[in-house]
């Protein structure tokens, strides 16, 4: 029975890590750049919810908020820092060195303004739901729906649309995308919000089940989006939310037969076996050309 | 006073071994080793739980494996070990040929993990209260002296093992198997051509960093008895990273400055300062500035204060080419 219920947990944690890795995906895919700072934005997500709960602002204002806040800062990271050390010739690993950087300085700007402290998050959880043998909260069932929304909205915006049609061109060959007049710079735009959108809706989920509060939200996350993200290959958002399906599940099960303290570790196993066993899904992908467009 | 420079030698003797390590596995191998202090925290743990005596088991205040009591220099050895051999297990998945973002970003997801992982087994290591009570060593034959006069002697203690573990590096660095290291950093491909083996030059340079990182750990926790996850946090790594790259990348010295500039006076000398706001505040900031500051490096001196210097093969002597090509006279037939 318990390990039917972890299941149902194992697809709320999935549908947690999904929003996660789609937003990261989405963007390493087309300027990769390895955004570790992804993990400042899901903090600061969640962070500008729980002050609009502090100051008692209407839950819908507090909830968009998340979103716009991390879109806001991750845009103008990307478009003045990151793309000062593009242009000053900085390469893959340079980049990740960058954004690491980044996270740092918000993680512990956000410590020393949030003086130090776990807050308790009393986000509103709604009615206890039974949907066959699992119990489900409204708002755990919200944030599934929320995930699958994403996922659908994405795979149309990248299949169906003109301008996914352009991202899809410019992530395969930038140069060739930008000499046949698609606007390389307004896509980078769309995209940085995007994935600032989606980094600040996962961490505000993360908050939500966790629960608590505090700086270091987004790097205790930061593990899992990035394997699924990894798993699933840059830029394929099917290929995240399936990796975000199994780690959430495996996870889960693994925390309800063997206690919660394995739980990543198992996440992190499935991501070391898929090394050992697959390493040529990660290792040519896009080796030695793969340059970064930002 | 006197107290306070002794604590801060080993301080600087303990992250100069750090520094060096990374040195090795970054600046010489190309490993973006973002898991480094987890190797320092294998030492740590290793050599408290071998010096702490068994485990008393329930009821007792702290829990641990291995616990025995082995006398003065081995649990250094084993902290050596324990960090040489983790180095080894890391390295099958995370030295494969995958792009190198791709790799930084794994040895951090392995980092974050660890202490995750550590924090909340608490059989393993006693969670995240960490241990405390790892006993000093030699304080037994040494008991004549003063605190402080034993402060002194653990930081000579700890320069020793600097010097002995420089020398290694330096020998390493100026080796042919240190050439063969850093020509597989510059072009893999190349150096394969020629005969090298990119993936056992990598796992040699990641594990002889383990080994040194290792015991870095245990110089460390016997000296402050105690360790814990709150020591080991991701940061941490990035102290290194910001030590090397302003001084040096690939330069011992370098190295050393960086870590005279970073860890010791940048990241202690606010002790000196008066508290400001809450407590904690001001480690806060550091981090903030330690972000800021490898920012700026990384824009105005990528190379660091002091670089490496360019290793050029010495050109042979003016005949020895053709005395070699006379000697080696090709069998007839043989392709040019």
């Amino acid at each position: 029975m318990l390990i039917i219920q972890a299941i149902g947990f194992g697809v709320i944690t999935a549908a947690l890590i999904a929003i996660g890795a789609m937003g990261f995906t989405v963007q390493f895919g087309l300027t990769n750049v390895l955004n570790i700072s992804y993990a400042g934005a899901m903090t600061v997500g969640a962070f500008a919810t729980f002050l609009a709960e502090v100051v008692h602002l209407p839950l819908v204002v507090g909830v968009l908020l998340a979103p716009l806040a991390a879109a806001a800062l991750t845009w103008v990271l990307g478009r003045t820092l990151f793309a000062f050390y593009a242009r000053r010739g900085a390469g893959l690993f340079e980049m990740v060195m960058v954004t690491l950087a980044v996270n740092l300085i918000l993680q512990f700007g956000i410590d020393a303004a949030s003086r130090e402290q776990i807050y308790r998050f009393a986000f509103p959880q709604g009615a206890s739901l039974h949907v066959g043998p699992f119990t489900v909260t409204v708002t755990q069932l919200a944030l599934v729906v929320v995930a699958v929304a994403v996922f659908g909205g994405l795979e149309f915006l990248l299949r169906r649309t003109r301008l996914g049609k352009a991202l899809r061109a410019m992530a395969v060959e930038p140069r060739l995308a930008r000499t046949c007049g698609i606007p390389t710079a307004r896509i980078v735009t769309v995209v940085w919000l995007l994935s600032g959108a989606l980094a600040g809706l996962a961490g505000l989920g993360y908050v939500i089940n966790a629960l608590t509060i505090d700086a270091s939200v987004g790097t205790s996350f930061l593990p899992l989006v990035l394997a699924a993200a990894i798993l699933g290959k840059a830029g394929s958002t099917r290929g995240a939310v399936l990796a975000a399906l199994a780690l959430g599940v495996v996870t889960e099960e693994v925390a309800a037969v063997g206690g919660a303290a394995y739980s990543t570790v198992a996440g992190f196993g499935i991501l070391a076996v898929v090394l050992l066993t697959r390493p040529a899904a990660l290792a040519g992908q896009t080796a030695g050309k793969a340059e970064i467009t930002v | 006073m006197s107290f306070y420079i002794s604590t801060l030698l080993v301080y600087f003797f303990v992250d100069v071994l750090l520094a060096w390590a990374l040195n090795l596995q970054f600046g010489w191998g190309g490993i973006p080793n973002f898991a480094l202090i987890m190797f320092q925290a294998a030492g740590a743990y290793a050599a408290a739980v071998v010096s702490l005596g068994p485990d008393t088991g329930a009821g007792a205040f702290q829990r641990y494996v291995f616990g025995s009591n082995l006398p003065f220099p081995v649990p250094l050895l084993v902290a050596a070990a324990a960090g040489g051999i983790l180095a080894l297990v890391v390295g099958v998945f995370a030295l494969r040929r995958i792009r190198r973002d791709y790799q930084a970003a794994i040895l951090l997801i392995v980092s974050l993990i660890a202490i995750g992982a550590v924090s909340n087994v608490v059989g393993l290591v006693n969670g995240s209260n960490g241990l405390t009570g790892v006993p000093k060593p030699l304080s037994g034959v040494l008991s004549g002296l003063t605190y402080d006069g034993y402060q002194w002697v653990y930081a000579a203690w700890a320069g020793l093992i600097a010097l002995g573990v420089y020398l290694l590096v330096a020998r390493l660095g100026g080796s042919a198997w240190g050439r063969a290291l850093r020509a597989v950093r510059d072009n893999e491909d190349a150096a394969a051509t020629i005969g090298l083996n990119p993936m056992g030059l990598r796992m040699q340079a990641f594990v002889i960093g383990g080994v040194i990182a290792g015991l870095s750990g245990g110089v460390l926790v016997e000296f402050l008895a105690a360790w814990s996850p709150a020591a080991w946090g991701y940061a941490e790594t990035f102290a290194v990273f910001t030590a090397i790259i302003l001084g040096g990348v690939g330069n011992n010295w370098g190295v050393v400055l960086g870590t005279l500039l970073v860890q010791v006076i940048f990241l202690q000398a606010p002790t000196f300062l008066p508290q400001i706001g809450y407590t904690g505040l001001i480690d806060a900031l550091e981090w903030v500035l330690i972000g800021i500051l490898w920012l700026l490096c990384l824009a105005i001196r990528p190379r660091g204060l002091i670089p490496e210097r360019r290793h050029r093969a010495e050109p042979p002597p003016a005949g020895a080419v053709a005395r070699a090509t006379a000697a080696a006279s090709p069998a007839p037939g043989m392709p040019q």
